[in-house]
């Protein structure tokens, strides 16, 4: 049914929890051969999905696997100082952002993002399409069903990455607005409003390529000259 | 019971979709939907892109990498 509710992972709480009982028996005299031990119980498990993410960081593989080797070593350095109890999936990626931020995406070719929360949506070449009635959309969800997987990975790849990471995160991960923050590094408000925009800009791009690839949806009325 | 309108709705959809709502914001929003098939498309809509993310985004890490990880972590003094 429509009203159908996402669902938080479900294996994610109980590897939580599975984390608290392991690390509550962990004590900074943790000898070197048992914190490894630990670690790769506990942290190893996320190597795919950070692997995902990663991918979508830096659009190639090779990138993407150096990028989550990185994480992995910074993370096992700072391990000891891993707090008891939380969630260590949400601090693996904030590793995996931070990590990224400030090697990855400096040293590729992405143009200057850094005002990109205080640009209009007119200038990111989206705008809201309000008046849309409900055939229209109801059309466009059965589009978005039927695209290949590769259309939704290039819509993604293609705006702007501060939203990419914030859709990522909240849809893809299924993280918290708060824990997205975290991550981010933004206020919960900021990571709201990439939410959106990115989700908006994601919607208008796979109604174009349903329309290119012949996948009928009525254009909305008030969308905006590009 | 009185129903929460389109506009409340439209606002929050985003916000129901990833859990994010008050208790009481949520039992609005669910009950406005279950009489407006208007919001409901569009809940649909946003959900759908949810959805097919999720499918469009699984990978797998490449066997070598779980190898390289273990290697380069052997270095690091913990």
């Amino acid at each position: 049914m429509p009203s159908a509710l996402l669902e938080r992972p479900a294996d994610l709480s109980a590897a939580l929890e599975r984390a608290e009982l392991d690390f509550s028996a962990m004590t900074d005299t943790q000898p070197a051969p048992e914190l490894r031990k630990l670690f790769e119980d506990q942290a190893l498990q996320y190597m795919d999905q950070l692997y995902a993410a990663a991918l979508r960081m830096t659009r190639n593989p090779a990138d993407a696997g150096d990028l989550v080797q990185e994480t992995y070593v910074k993370a096992y350095a700072a391990f000891q100082s891993f707090e008891q109890g939380t969630n260590l999936k949400a601090w693996l990626y904030r590793i995996l952002t931070n990590t990224f931020i400030n090697g990855y995406r400096k040293s590729q070719r992405e143009p200057y993002q850094g005002a990109i929360d205080d640009l209009e949506d007119w200038q990111l070449g989206g705008a809201e399409s309000i008046t849309q009635g409900r055939t229209t959309r109801s059309a466009e969800a059965e589009a978005i069903d039927h695209l290949p997987d590769s259309d939704v990975k290039e819509a993604l790849q293609s705006i702007p990455e501060d939203f990419r990471l914030a859709v990522y995160l909240a849809d893809v991960e299924g993280f918290s607005y708060q824990e997205i923050a975290d991550i981010m590094k933004t206020p919960v408000g900021t990571v709201m409003s990439r939410l959106h925009r990115g989700r908006r800009m994601l919607r208008d791009l796979l109604a174009d390529y349903a329309r290119e690839r012949g996948i009928a949806i009525p254009a909305p009325a008030t969308r905006s000259k590009r | 019971m009185t129903d929460c309108g389109c506009d409340k709705a439209k606002a929050e959809l985003e916000e129901y979709l990833h859990r994010e709502l008050s208790e009481q914001d949520f039992q609005d929003i669910s009950e406005h939907l279950e009489n407006c098939e208007d919001c409901t498309t569009e809940h649909l809509v946003g959900l759908t892109l949810t959805l097919k993310m999720q499918k469009a985004c699984q990978e797998k890490a490449p066997e070598e990498l779980r190898a390289a990880i273990l290697a380069r972590i052997s270095d690091v003094p913990a």
